[in-house]
Parts: C-alpha cells; sequence; structure tokens
C-alpha cells in the first residue's frame, strides 16, 4: 500500500532529510521526458537526468553536453563528436545510434512539441565509432540551439512516446517514483561521466497549488518553488532563510490578433490593428497591473533571445487610436471585439484583461471577455472551429534558445498549413516567408542575421499583437541551498546546487 | 442473510453501472477534447485527428460506449492518458491515501462528537449547552478551504510544527483530517444530542430510572445504544461521501488521493480515469453502506435484514 511506504526519511514536519534538497514543482512530472510537452519547471529534473548533445546555456547559446565538436562542416551538414568515455548510469556507452533512434522517435510522436521547430529533421550518418554528421536537404543553421532538445536514451529503451522511467546520462538517476502523486526521488548519478552531482538526493514534489508551494517554502518543508507570481513573491519578501533569482525570460506573452478574419472587417486592416494597440496603456498594465514583473515587448519576440532586436515600442495614445479608427469609418460603439484566454495562460491573466476591457472602452471599442478554464475547448476556439474571437491572451514559450526557429514557429504559417489551421492563429506574411526561407539558407551567420533582423521588423510592422510583454522568470529558495543560478530559460543545472554546512 | 447481501450487491452493481454510463456520456458532451489536451502546444489537425484515432475516440458515442463496455467486463477501465497507466492502477495507487484520510477524520469526529454530544444532551437547555451550540454552528459554518487555510497558517506557518502539504510524514495527516473534523463534528455531536435527548425523556428510560437503575448505565447502556443506528448511520454516509475525495481539503493541504485526482482528470480530460475514480468510489461508497446495513442486527436485535421489521 503507497501509504504505508511514506518517505520515511523526511522530518517530521515534513521537511526534506539532511543532505537533501526538495523542489516544488507547479505541474506533474509525469515523465522524464520532453517528446509531447516542457514545462520550464521540468527542463531542470528532465536535464539532471536525460542529457542532449548541447543544451541551451546562461547566455542562450548551444553548449556541448554529450557532443564535444558540434560545428557546421557544409551548408547541409554538421559535423558531431560524441565525448569520450561517456556513459549511461546502468554503465552502458552512449552511442551514435542513440541520437539516429532519438530523432526518429521525437519525429514520430503524435503531437511532437519539438517538430514545429524543426523545418526538416536531419539524418545521421556515422564517420567513426565517436563521430558522425547530421545531413540536411537545406541549410539547417540553428541545428546545434534544436538538438539541445532532444534528449537521449539508449536506443532499445527509446520509443515514440513520452518515457516515464529508464536510464540517462545526467548526474542524477530516479530511484523512486509514484506518478499518482508526482513525486520523485533522484540520487546522485555516482557512476557520472563529468562532475557528480553536489547533493545526494533530491525530492522532486508535485504541488500544483502556488499558496501550497509559498507555504511550504516559508514553513521549510520545500526547497526551491520557481515560477511564481508577481503576488507570491511579495509574500515572500522579507522572509527569512528565503532568497530569490530573477532573470529576463524567454517567453513572450501577447494579446494577438485574430487573423483569419475576411477581407472587409476591421481587424483584416493593419491600421486598425494599429489604432488598438495605440488605445492600451502598456506602461501601466506592467508596471501596476504586472507589479513591474515583466517588460513591455519591443519585437516579435523577447529580446533574450539571440538575434532579437529591437523593432518598435507600444505607444499609449488614446486620442490617435480614436482618430484612427474614425478614418477607417469606425465610429463610437461600432467596435464589438471578443477576447478569449484560458486561465494561467500567464500571472495576473485576468486582471490585464480587465484593464484592457477598460482601456478599449476608453476609445469607445466594447470588448467581451471570454475565459476559458485549462482542459478546456480553447484549441477549437482558437482555431476558428468552436466560435468566433478577435483576440487572444496567449503565452508563447522559447526554449530554443535562438530567434529564427521562433519566428518560424510563430510567423512561418502557410497557406498549406492554414488549410488544417496549423499557423499561429491564421498568420501568413508572403514577405516573411521568403526570408525566413532565405535566413535558413544562409550560412554566413553576419548575413543571417541580418535577415532575421528584418524578418522581425516585417512582423512588427504587421501588428500582430495588440500588445505584447515578456515576463521575468522568478524562482523562490530557501538559503540553506546554494548556487541556485536560473537562466533565462527558467531553468537551472541542479547538479550545480549544493547545501550550506 | 446471504440472499440480502446477494441482493443488495445485484441492486449495487446495477447502480454503478448506471453512475459510470451517466459520467461517461456526461464528460464526452461537456466542452473539451483530451487530443487536445494531450497534445504539445504544436500539435497540428493531423496530430490531433492521429491521437483521437490512437485513443477511440473518433467514432459516435454509443460505439465508445460498447467498446467502453466489452472492456469493463474483462476489467479493463482503459489507460489513463496523462499518466499513460491503466486507470484503474492509478485510482487504486490514490485511494488509501484518501482512505487514510477519511478513516482519520471519521475516528477523529467520532472521538470528539460522541462525548461532547452525550455531555450537551445532559445539560440541554443550560447556558454550557447554549455556548457549545454556538461553537459548533460557528465551525460548521466555516467553509473548509477556510478552516484549512486558518489551520495552515498558524501550525505550519506561524509554529512551524505539522507539515502544509502532502503527505510524506504522519503528522502529514493532522491538519486535513482535523480541517475534515471541525464540519462533522459539528454535525454529528449535535445529532447525537438530539436523539440522547429523544431517548433520555422517552417512557422507557422513565420507567427504567423509576426502577432504581442508575443513572450512568441509563445514559451509557441504554440511550446511547438505542442512539448509535442514527449516528451509526450519519458516520457511515459521510464516510463514503469521504471516498469520492474531499476534493477541497485535498486540494488545500495537496493531499495526493481521489479528490485531488479527478480535478487533475477533469482538467486534461482525461475519460478513463474519470470513468475509474467514478467507478471504484461509487462502488466503495455502496459496500461501506452495506456494512453499516448488516451491522444494524447487532445493534437492534430487532431488525432482521430483508424482512419488514416486527412492531
Amino acid at each position: 500500500m503507497a501509504v504505508g511506504s511514506l518517505a520515511g526519511c523526511a522530518s517530521p514536519t515534513g521537511g526534506p532529510p539532511p543532505g537533501s534538497v526538495t523542489l516544488g514543482l507547479n505541474r506533474s512530472l509525469v515523465s522524464l521526458d520532453n517528446k509531447l510537452n516542457q514545462f520550464d519547471a521540468a527542463v531542470t529534473v528532465q536535464r539532471a537526468v536525460r542529457q542532449g548533445l548541447t543544451r541551451i546555456g546562461a547566455d542562450l547559446t548551444p553548449v556541448p553536453v554529450l557532443a564535444d565538436r558540434f560545428e557546421l562542416t557544409a551548408p547541409t551538414q554538421w559535423t558531431v563528436r560524441l565525448r569520450e568515455g561517456i556513459r549511461y548510469s546502468d554503465g552502458s556507452p552512449v552511442r551514435i545510434k542513440d541520437v539516429s533512434t532519438a530523432l526518429t522517435m521525437y519525429r514520430q510522436v503524435s503531437g511532437s512539441y519539438i517538430a514545429g521547430f524543426f523545418p526538416e529533421w536531419p539524418t545521421v550518418v556515422p564517420v567513426d565509432e565517436r563521430t558522425f554528421t547530421l545531413e540536411t536537404k537545406r541549410p539547417l543553421p540553428v541545428l546545434d540551439y534544436l538538438m539541445a532538445n532532444i534528449l537521449l536514451t539508449p536506443a532499445s529503451a527509446n520509443v515514440p512516446e513520452e518515457l516515464q522511467s529508464g536510464v540517462g546520462s545526467g548526474p542524477y538517476v530516479v530511484t523512486a517514483s509514484n506518478r499518482g502523486t508526482g513525486e520523485y526521488t533522484l540520487r546522485r548519478n555516482n557512476n557520472y561521466w563529468g562532475r557528480p552531482a553536489r547533493v545526494k538526493q533530491v525530492q522532486v514534489r508535485f504541488v500544483p497549488e502556488e499558496s501550497n508551494r509559498v507555504v511550504g517554502l516559508r514553513s521549510g518543508e520545500i526547497d526551491i518553488i520557481d515560477t511564481i507570481t508577481p503576488d507570491s513573491a511579495d509574500q515572500l519578501s522579507g522572509q527569512p532563510d528565503v532568497a530569490f533569482e530573477r532573470v529576463r525570460g524567454t517567453r513572450i506573452n501577447q494579446l494577438f490578433y485574430n487573423f483569419r478574419k475576411p477581407d472587409g472587417h476591421p481587424l483584416s486592416k493593419a491600421s486598425v490593428r494599429q489604432a488598438l494597440s495605440l488605445a492600451v496603456n502598456g506602461k501601466r498594465l506592467a508596471d501596476e497591473v504586472l507589479a513591474g514583473s515583466a517588460q513591455p515587448a519591443v519585437g516579435p519576440v523577447a529580446q533574450t533571445l539571440n538575434g532579437a532586436v529591437p523593432c518598435g515600442t507600444y505607444h499609449y495614445d488614446p486620442r490617435r487610436a480614436k482618430q484612427m479608427l474614425e478614418a477607417e469609418g469606425i465610429a463610437d460603439g461600432d467596435l464589438r471585439l471578443t477576447l478569449i484566454w484560458e486561465t494561467g495562460e500567464f500571472a495576473g491573466d485576468t486582471s490585464v484583461m480587465e484593464a484592457v476591457v477598460q482601456m478599449l472602452g476608453d476609445i469607445g471599442v466594447r470588448v467581451r471577455l471570454r475565459q476559458f478554464e485549462p482542459g478546456g475547448n480553447i484549441s477549437e476556439w482558437r482555431q476558428g472551429r468552436a466560435g468566433d474571437w478577435d483576440i487572444l491572451g496567449n503565452g508563447y514559450a522559447s526554449p530554443v534558445g535562438a530567434a529564427l526557429p521562433i519566428l518560424q514557429g510563430m510567423y512561418g504559417g502557410t497557406p498549406e498549413r492554414e488549410r488544417t489551421r496549423d499557423t499561429y492563429q491564421g498568420y501568413i506574411n508572403r514577405e516573411v516567408l521568403t526570408l525566413l526561407d532565405r535566413a535558413y539558407a544562409e550560412v554566413d551567420a553576419e548575413r543571417r542575421q541580418k535577415t532575421t533582423a528584418r524578418i522581425q521588423q516585417v512582423v512588427w510592422d504587421s501588428w500582430p499583437s495588440m500588445w505584447a510583454f515578456v515576463p521575468n522568470s522568478v524562482l523562490a529558495y530557501r538559503t540553506r541551498v546554494a548556487d541556485v543560478s536560473l537562466e533565462a530559460t527558467n531553468s537551472y543545472q541542479l547538479a550545480r546546487i549544493g547545501l550550506e554546512a | 442473510m446471504i440472499t440480502y447481501v446477494l441482493k443488495r450487491l445485484g441492486q449495487s452493481a446495477f447502480v454503478v453501472l448506471l453512475t459510470v454510463s451517466t459520467v461517461f456520456v456526461l464528460i464526452r458532451m461537456a466542452p473539451g477534447d483530451p487530443a487536445t489536451a494531450l497534445a504539445g502546444p504544436n500539435a497540428t489537425a493531423a496530430d490531433l485527428a492521429k491521437i483521437r484515432t490512437q485513443l477511440g475516440l473518433d467514432g459516435s458515442i454509443l460505439s465508445q460506449y460498447l467498446t467502453f463496455l466489452e472492456r469493463l467486463f474483462t476489467g479493463d477501465l482503459g489507460t489513463s492518458y496523462s499518466f499513460r497507466a491503466p486507470a484503474f492502477d492509478v485510482v487504486i495507487d490514490r485511494l488509501p491515501y484518501t482512505i487514510t484520510l477519511a478513516l482519520a477524520a471519521v475516528a477523529l469526529t467520532a472521538v470528539i462528537a460522541l462525548p461532547l454530544g452525550i455531555w450537551m444532551s445532559r445539560r440541554a437547555d443550560t447556558g454550557r449547552e447554549m455556548g457549545a451550540n454556538i461553537v459548533t454552528i460557528a465551525a460548521q459554518s466555516m467553509p473548509e478551504f477556510w478552516s484549512g487555510i486558518m489551520l495552515l497558517t498558524v501550525f505550519s506557518v506561524l509554529l512551524p510544527v505539522l507539515p502544509s502539504s502532502g503527505f510524506t510524514t504522519w503528522p502529514g495527516l493532522v491538519l486535513p483530517a482535523t480541517t475534515i473534523a471541525l464540519l462533522q463534528v459539528a454535525l454529528i455531536s449535535r445529532l447525537v444530542r438530539r436523539e440522547m435527548v429523544s431517548n433520555l425523556t422517552s417512557p422507557y428510560l422513565t420507567v427504567a430510572r423509576a426502577h432504581g437503575i442508575p443513572e450512568r448505565r441509563l445514559v451509557w447502556g441504554y440511550a446511547l445504544t438505542n442512539s448509535a443506528i442514527p449516528v451509526l448511520t450519519a458516520l457511515g454516509t459521510r464516510f463514503a461521501a469521504m471516498l469520492n475525495g474531499v476534493v477541497v481539503v485535498e486540494v488545500v493541504f495537496n493531499w495526493p488521493g481521489v479528490g485531488s485526482l479527478v480535478v487533475r482528470a477533469l482538467e486534461t480530460r482525461d475519460y478513463p480515469l474519470i470513468q475509474a475514480t467514478v467507478l471504484v468510489t461509487a462502488a466503495l461508497a455502496i459496500l461501506v453502506q452495506l456494512l453499516i446495513d448488516l451491522m444494524y442486527p447487532l445493534l437492534d436485535p430487532r431488525i432482521r435484514l430483508g424482512k419488514a421489521t416486527a412492531r
């Protein structure tokens, strides 16, 4: 019986046992694999167990992990060499076959999270026992970024679905897990090929309610909680033995327009989209509603991403907004919009939406809010299958660290993909598609960056979002834990953290 | 007796099937799509269609229901979409946590409510009883989420002596069980008081009292025994209801039981898990009710199960 196997090593008040660190995750880990989903906190744990050839480092550039060489040797070819002596926790060596199998499994899984970032899947061609090439039909200059998301598992144990168990090559091994309760115990991998983890044991707990995570941290039951809201940060600030890590994030949250509107609809005109944007007081939203926990976006992707460039700023000018609407023949009360979003899409989402209703109301635009609960049918709405909408409150994670794949994922919609409603809210821009093709085909980094910058400007000038912002990532931890270094990807290296003496 | 039990079990099986069938239809009529909840954010329409086919959700509700029934009778409740494990096993994993919490809460309720109810009945309509009444009514009026948060604030945050969430140590049971018991004590103690007052003022006790039987024996031996059936029924009914998951308390204390599981299953539209939870908990609740019924003859020999009670 599960109850009979209570974690006997926990202290009477539920605190972490000696020499152990407890993490409180807001979502259940469910698996130690990222084929279908990759929420930020999971990255920390998943990569402590399984590793990729590269990882996205603190400066959002690829850092070699299982590869000691990963370089572009021809426009359509990357040469990769596996590090010498790398082994899985069961002692078996990491082989080239594990890479090719992993790519196949990530490609085959239905609803692959990673697939959208790969314009094409590379083919693995072995050169010698440790060296291989990754071949593509067209140049894929960001492959070193993309491969950071492919975690390796022994080929014989990999399947085209999320892996619930099994071995990895990381600094920790899973010694106990209960998917039902979302609790995992990780122990230091004594066969680890690299520098051993400093903390002997890590307990991973699933604590869905933020208030519970905050109380758990205050009482010392939990050592680290991540992705906390400004409200929780306020509650915890000033608490003894609690410290924070804050970094600028890579995620962008948007009030995105519906680009599936027919010609003649006001929102199909960029000038109307711009006018509505002028009615939104972004500074107040960022400073007051979001309590300074976010910065208004200055481009179509977060500026932390490599290759991101500032393209402009959101101005607040309701008088001009009204004039622009009138110039388009839209009088007070003529325009009625529906704003949809899913609860929890971002911290303070409901407050932001309510403030936007007020701001648009000031220029005579009526907005109806439609809030969906998680698990509801917002996806069908987004695709325009369940009902019509005008603005979507949405967040877009950017786990690959570079701007180009994110621009491809969000703005690379084609008419073919739109037939199955697989574009990003119907956004199709032929100029952007041409530029994306050019950027991906460009091997020269400088010229590629120039094109990437141009793509961002073209997207920005098309007014895809009424307003957008980049939230900070905030993590809180007990000061008994040392060297928690939150990275822009909202994750940290578990093996690096230690315990104060 | 055996005939009665078999008859009740037959009725129970029908009730469970009806309940599960109703839930089967209702969750499919509700908005939301398991494929969307399951697929990653970048899933294409083709991916979603493939997932629906894999999950067997591409047919009509009737064909899905027939498949469900066919599997049900072979003991297969399907695979949980979110846990990727047999739904029955996932529920069984969580059930001990809920049973433990329910047992602790009922035991705590009985230990406090029975003496309190008797004490109140012995002091009926006095100032002290009125004071106790006010306290129990106040406890009954407090929503569980509020009393839970208050207990948590005091005992986990201000005086960090008890765990605030989860069930990693036995002290972790104290706060959630107390939160549930607070409400139940109020209800049960008032029921005990009412039954005891009714019995203590009944003619048979007046006669017994006239025969010189000691008051202590009248209270504990006669009145309490005759009050036992409604009290046992109330406690049993509440225990059975708790087996369906004490959702609010489980969420407040992050208790890894059936209640928090069902919340998650509903959020992810995990049909097999919802169905398995309903089936297991409904069956258990009915079984508990049956056990309570079987105890009646032990408490009152006049009761003979399956036959009209002798007048």
